[in-house]
């Protein structure tokens, strides 16, 4: 118990729907859950709640051996007791203060010679030489961000909330940012919880995913483990990708990368030429299903396995396939039924290099 | 040009607005963040000076700071003499008068603060009262300055609370505009005129400082 933190609780709105979570995160070290779901889950409140700036009806939180909430006990600890460090979707920068201002608002008290080395500590770690002077409307959305998140590292805190912390960004930032964020994250002495929608975010930041909807936690578990084996049907919609697989680079040409998957090789093409280990997504209608030996196509990869499940949905039909790691392909019935998809027929799933998506580990 | 009532009405004035700032803030706070289902109520009674007569409410001030009244009866243990027709007296009524040409503006200007701004400040560690003093208060400055000054100048041009509170005595309770009261009255229109001309010089004045304030502070704090 003494280095962990756990949340259980509900939240309820008048009016609005009730919000459950039941959270666990290691304290003390670098940790990231990814609180995913389609916006109006209840992800933000979830983090209110454990910032101290909603209170609970009913439930507990508890960080290491402090009590932040034990509604039985009427416990509720304010927010200025918590140490979180809380990143606001639009920053919340304060527009009367420099950026050095707004960093230093923190640890004010600290004597000025340290809070000189902290906030040079802050410029450097988060690359915002030179704007010291200006004010956030002075700010691109990106130096913004980059502000906000030495703010609130500036003090040191225990656990680092971050509430859609890309969201506010254009979109060639975001893919810029999405990086660094993770990099940063890895390097600091503390879990986070980061809510967002956006699924490569989530796969890029994450070491847990805990999927959201409907103001309940639906499935919580590793990336790949959230994405390729959704629990339900509900999670499988919310996720959107069917098949995540962890992988490493074990050849390059041509602008391809190959992929060592569970002892087949996978192309798939590669933009930045950089980086070991990925996380390849495959959507299901870009999986395309053949009978019988391997055809020749234009397509680099063609991987034989075995139906495990065919399940329809619709106009379609969901198609798990064994090819050494779990694939999910999306048929028309008509086409399911024509090639007679059932458990253990033979397959040859094909994928094209430039329908792999990859994600940066 | 007799400067007496000029100077005892700027300290009138003065003095007003200091306590207003200090009485008015707390006030201003609470209506800006209560989510009391009776906070209509306090809103309306700190509304009323804008709708009722000063006569009512000097009446009302003048029975309430009287000999008989356990007010009057508590300042006159207190400093020996009573509140009615004193300056002190005066004072007691211009801040009562003047409470929502302070209080409105500050609550506006307090209410319209980011909330995001002062939760991330909690979230920050700060206390309530710090935030407060280092947020809310440097992004409501223009609704404060505004606060001030309106009820600095409002409290120039009082009358009808004067004459019933304070009465007509030089030095003491004697305004400005009693005192250009007095002056038509003895037909000094001369006397009349000049003291109008200063208050209307000086409020034009202070009115131009304010709106140049508040045009100002836009731009050295841009919103966003």
């Amino acid at each position: 118990m003494a280095d962990e933190m756990t949340a259980d609780f509900e939240k309820r709105y008048n009016g609005g729907p009730t919000i459950r979570a039941a959270l666990g995160l290691p304290v003390g070290r670098s940790h990231v859950t990814v609180l995913f779901g389609p916006s109006g889950a209840g992800k933000t409140t979830v983090l209110r709640c454990l910032a101290g700036l909603e209170r609970p009806e009913r439930g507990r939180i508890r960080f290491a051996s402090e009590t932040w909430v034990d509604t039985d006990a009427g416990v509720m600890a304010p927010p200025q007791a918590r140490g979180v460090g809380y990143l606001f979707q639009d920053y919340a920068l304060f527009p009367h203060l420099t950026v050095a201002g707004n960093i230093t608002y923190a640890i004010h008290d600290l004597d000025s010679r340290e809070r000189r080395a902290r906030l040079d500590e802050m410029i450097r770690l988060l690359r915002l030489e030179g704007l010291e002077d200006r004010r956030p409307a002075q700010l691109s959305g990106g130096q913004q961000q980059r502000v906000a998140l030495a703010r609130v590292l500036a003090r040191r805190p225990r656990l680092l909330l971050l509430d859609e912390p890309l969201s506010a960004l254009d979109a060639p930032t975001r893919e810029q940012l999405r990086g660094e964020l993770r990099a940063l994250l890895r390097g600091q002495r503390m879990p986070t919880l980061c809510v967002t929608h956006d699924w490569v975010e989530a796969l890029t930041l994450a070491d847990q995913v805990a999927v959201m909807a409907g103001g309940r936690i639906l499935q919580t578990g590793s990336p790949d483990s959230v994405f390729s084996r959704p629990a339900n049907a509900e999670v499988a919609a919310i996720v959107g990708v069917e098949t995540v697989i962890a992988g490493k680079v074990v050849g390059r040409q041509d602008g391809l990368a190959a992929f060592d998957v569970a002892g087949k090789q996978l192309w798939a093409v590669e933009a930045s030429g950089k980086g070991e280990e990925f996380y390849l997504c495959i959507r299901a209608e870009d999986v395309i299903l053949e009978i019988g030996a391997q055809p020749s196509s234009s397509a680099r990869n063609h991987l034989a396995g075995r139906v495990t499940d065919v399940r329809p949905a619709g106009p379609v039909s969901r198609v798990a396939v064994d090819c050494g790691f779990a694939l999910t392909a999306l048929v028309t019935r008509q086409a399911a039924q024509d090639l007679d998809l059932k458990p253990g027929t033979p397959v040859t799933a094909t994928v094209k290099a430039s329908a792999i998506h990859l994600i940066p580990r | 040009m007799n400067w007496l009532p000029i100077v005892l009405t700027l300290k009138l004035a003065g003095l007003t607005a200091l306590i207003l700032v200090a009485v008015g803030m707390p006030i201003a706070y609470w209506l800006a963040y209560s989510r009391w289902r009776w906070k209509f109520l306090a809103e309306s009674v700190v509304a009323l000076p804008l709708v009722l007569p000063p006569t009512v409410l000097g009446f009302y001030v003048l029975v309430a700071v009287g000999p008989k009244s356990p007010l009057g009866q508590w300042y006159q243990a207190l400093v020996g003499h009573p509140l009615a027709f004193t300056f002190e007296g005066l004072l007691f009524a211009s801040v009562l008068y003047s409470l929502p040409f302070a209080v409105q503006p500050f609550a506006s200007a307090f209410g319209s603060v980011d909330p995001k701004l002062v939760e991330a400040s909690w979230t920050l560690g700060k206390s309530r009262l710090a935030t407060f003093l280092r947020v809310t208060l440097p992004l409501s400055a223009a609704g404060v300055v505004t606060g001030v000054v309106l009820s600095f100048a409002h409290t120039m041009g009082e009358f009808g609370v004067v004459l019933m509170v304070g009465g007509n005595i030089p030095g003491v309770t004697r305004t400005v505009s009693i005192d250009i009261y007095d002056e038509v009255q003895a037909l000094n229109y001369t006397g009349a005129a000049e003291t109008a001309l200063v208050l209307l010089i000086f409020s034009f004045v202070i009115l131009s400082i304010v709106y140049a304030l508040n045009r100002n502070m836009w731009v050295v704090w841009p919103m966003r």
